[in-house]
């Protein structure tokens, strides 16, 4: 196809470079050119919440109570919805997020993943009204074998600014245009249409205040 | 007589019976549990050490060094270099042209939760102050990583600890391991004293940590100390200790 296209090229650029003189008499020159093209990297992502089945909390042993999705959690969509959990203890939320990545990228590509803001608290409004989703909220790859245990890893508060609180993404042109390196969820080395599954951690330690709590998780993917 | 012999060896038996497990029973009852979840992320250590080259006198600078911190300071001042036809450059040197990466940014995911008050937190619950232990290789420790806080008011209570999965002949994983394996992790509670304990590694009822008598409420901290042996790798680690309240 390249060469067809160079070929093509060539053709065109040698019939318009031909002096008239030699067209006036009939006769063809030939010549040739060399075309070089970029393709320019591209990178398409999609985000599916509760994304299997068996999506949901599990855990808060020892609090007298199980946990169950709440009425946000639908497959493939939604909200990621713990439901109700108790202060103090500690939960997983299997099959939370899936991120797929589309890219010709041969670099691959990076997934940051961001709290948008801390965890807000409604309903009834705590003071202060917000809870550090440091050290609260925590992310790991999927597995079946995940527990509230598994080592994980905790979701950060953005150094960007926040769009419609979150809701429509973070805009980081103030922050040198991307999430902080600490962010990263995800690594590629090349190019492909690939998948990655993760599940969520809630440690609620003793001091967060008992109200309705929400964030929104970003995700950024950025070609290497 | 010897029906008197064995009417005195029952009562002996019913009497090292009741002394047994009148003793078992002893503060068996679990009134509430919670687990204490302590990241640890170890990075390589020692630090990479880096050589400075000796600052050259006032007034003595290299030409060639002058053209480096002038080129160090505007990358692109220098001699201009001209791209060849045919290469591989994404882009052309010398002209300071920058090519934006591909980013994308999906709709981001709602993530909610309704906290509800914990009906045992009157009983035991734990105030952390350093979830995540950030170490190097080598012994560090942690002062006052969390606080405890009992009470009981129907009994004497006692308070035990032991970490989260651990059982008499099992595995475990670091930093608190299985026994026989001593655990890498070990806490001292200050206000009793500053001696560190390895972690109870063997499963249930676990090491008493205090006790205290009925009515009596107590908050303490307790201090951590942690080994990062030098084989393991680098990496985000997990400690789960698990404490439990026992009353009569």
């Amino acid at each position: 196809m390249r060469a067809l296209s160079a070929l093509l090229v060539a053709v065109l650029l040698a019939a318009a470079a031909a002096p008239r003189a030699a067209l006036a008499a009939g006769s063809t020159t030939y010549g040739s050119a060399v075309v070089n093209y970029k393709i320019l990297p591209s990178v398409h992502a999609q985000v599916v919440p509760n994304y299997a089945a068996g999506f949901g909390p599990q855990g808060g042993a020892g609090s007298g109570s199980s946990p169950a999705p709440g009425a946000g959690a639908v497959l493939d969509g939604g909200t990621v919805d713990f439901g109700n959990v108790v202060v103090g203890y500690q939960y997983i939320y299997k099959y939370a997020a899936q991120v797929s990545v589309q890219t010709n990228d041969a670099a691959g590509f990076v997934v940051y993943a961001e709290g948008a803001t801390d965890l807000n608290g409604s309903n009834p409004v705590p003071s202060p009204s917000t809870f550090p989703i440091f050290q609260t909220l925590y992310w790991l790859a999927s597995n079946g074998s995940n527990t509230p245990f598994t080592p994980a890893k905790s979701f950060v508060k953005t150094m960007g600014t926040p769009i419609a609180g979150g809701a429509m993404g973070i805009d980081y042109s103030g922050v040198g245009g991307k999430p902080s390196a600490g962010s990263v969820v995800w690594s590629y080395p090349v190019s492909g249409n690939v998948s990655q599954g993760f599940d969520y951690q809630l440690r609620l330690p003793g001091t967060i205040p008992t109200s309705q709590f929400n964030v929104y998780v970003v995700y950024t993917v950025i070609g290497n | 007589m010897r029906r008197h012999n064995i009417a005195a060896l029952l009562g002996l038996a019913v009497v090292a019976f009741l002394a047994v497990f009148s003793q078992a029973e002893a503060l068996q009852s679990l009134r509430a549990t919670k687990y204490v979840v302590i990241t640890v992320v170890v990075t390589p250590s020692p630090a990479p050490v880096g050589f400075l080259r000796p600052s050259a006198p006032a007034g003595a600078r290299q030409p060639a060094a002058v053209a480096a911190n002038d080129l160090l300071a505007n990358p692109f001042a220098g001699p201009r270099r001209v791209a060849a036809s045919n290469t591989a450059w994404d882009v052309a040197p010398g002209g300071g042209t920058m090519v934006a990466q591909s980013t994308v940014q999906p709709p981001p995911v709602p993530v909610q939760f309704v906290a509800k008050p914990d009906p045992n937190s009157i009983y035991l619950h734990v105030i952390p102050h350093t979830p995540e232990l950030d170490v190097p290789y080598g012994t560090t420790n942690f002062a006052c990583a969390f606080e405890v806080y009992t009470f009981y008011d129907k009994a004497a209570y006692a308070l035990n600890d032991y970490g989260q999965g651990t059982t008499k002949s099992g595995t475990g994983t670091y930093p608190i391991e299985n026994f026989p394996t001593t655990s890498y992790l070990s806490w001292a509670t200050p206000d009793f004293s500053p001696t560190f304990h390895a972690y109870w590694n063997s499963g249930a009822p676990g090491e008493k940590v205090w006790t205290g008598a009925m009515n009596q409420a107590q908050q303490h901290c307790v201090d951590l100390s942690i080994v990062v042996p030098n084989v393991l790798p680098a990496g985000t680690y997990t400690a789960v200790i698990q404490y439990n309240l026992l009353v009569n």
